[in-house]
């Protein structure tokens, strides 16, 4: 049994949020390995490779979702109901798969951004947190707040790196970073009580806003270059 | 190994700074200036400002152009794709300190 927590009119937004989600990592990955080739520096081409995790969790997403919304829609159970979408003839290893691969790749990608700006380069502390993200991507398949809780864990080291780097810097788009990241933080708290319809619906939302602002970040950059400090 | 490796690629963003500071002097005046004010404000000596140049004179970010019949007195003038560079790097250095890297 594989449940998801849309309610039936927001299936299409929900597929429409993952895609503008991954539209917007892509854009993240391919601006940092366009960086990267041309400075050479390392760092960029860590930074690419953890948003292109993160875009390829969401893409796996995407195809999971679109294939369960389509079959529940044929099956007519759409409507103010949570969908549970029981696959009675096949096997439900395909949307384990796709699904076990959006969390993993998620965290993977989140940790890649984490440890980027850390000195300790320890392969010890590497391994360990691997380790640590093969297990809550695989409880969370039975368990699903596990991953949430993971992942804002995950953005709150995140966060306070960025913090850290803003005090130095006091750049505006550091801070608009810090901000995208805090909703997405909030989205995922929202999810952990996706059990309630409006919970998920609203989780889903703050993503959407998340993405929106770091999107709005890839355009100040571009347009701006370096920007004023306050 | 990775030690030495780091260090070269420490010492090519250096020069690649430099290189930008360089561009970054010219931009902000107006795309000409004199190599002697340059070579001050880019805190170079004359021998490593001729080595820069040339490489960017081979790479066409910048050119030479003469001020008077005498032709010693020559002004380095930033070119179109050197004004292109400058603004990409910009953009790059943003993209970099957003996420203090």
């Amino acid at each position: 049994m594989i449940s998801i927590f849309a309610p039936g009119w927001f299936t299409r937004f929900d597929i429409l949020i993952e895609v503008f989600s991954f539209l917007v990592l892509l854009t993240f990955f391919i601006i940092s390995i366009k960086n990267y080739k041309l400075i050479k520096n390392k760092k960029l081409l860590y930074l690419g490779i953890g948003f292109l995790l993160i875009a390829v969790a969401e893409l796996s997403t995407i195809l999971t979702k679109f294939v369960i919304y389509y079959k529940t829609n044929l099956q007519q159970v759409m409507g103010d109901i949570i969908i549970k979408y029981s696959v009675l003839h096949q096997s439900d290893l395909p949307y384990d798969i796709g699904f076990f691969l959006y969390k993993f790749l998620t965290l993977a990608g989140l940790y890649m951004i984490y440890r980027l700006p850390l000195k300790n380069k320890n392969v010890g502390d590497i391994l360990l947190g691997i380790f640590f993200l093969v297990l809550s991507a695989l409880a969370g398949q039975s368990i699903y707040y596990i991953f949430h809780i993971t992942v804002i864990i995950m953005l709150l080291l995140i966060i306070n790196n960025y913090l850290k780097i803003y005090e130095e810097n006091k750049n505006n788009n550091t801070k608009l970073l810090i901000i995208a990241f805090g909703i997405l933080t909030l989205g995922n708290m929202f999810l952990i009580l996706s059990s309630f319809i409006w919970a998920y619906v609203v989780g889903q939302i703050l993503q959407l806003v998340s993405y929106v602002l770091l999107l709005g970040l890839v355009i100040n950059i571009n347009k701006n270059g370096r920007s004023k400090r306050k | 190994m990775d030690g030495q490796k780091e260090n070269n690629e420490s010492k090519k963003r250096s020069r690649l700074e430099v290189i930008a500071d360089i561009i970054r002097i010219l931009n902000e005046k107006g795309g000409k200036i004199k190599p002697t004010h340059l070579m001050y404000k880019a805190n170079l000596s004359h021998k490593t400002m001729k080595i820069y140049l040339g490489d960017l004179k081979k790479s066409e970010l910048v050119k030479e152009q003469k001020i008077s019949k005498d032709e010693k007195k020559i002004l380095i003038v930033l070119t179109d794709k050197g004004r292109e560079f400058a603004q990409k790097y910009s953009k790059i250095r943003e993209f970099e300190e957003t996420f203090g890297i």
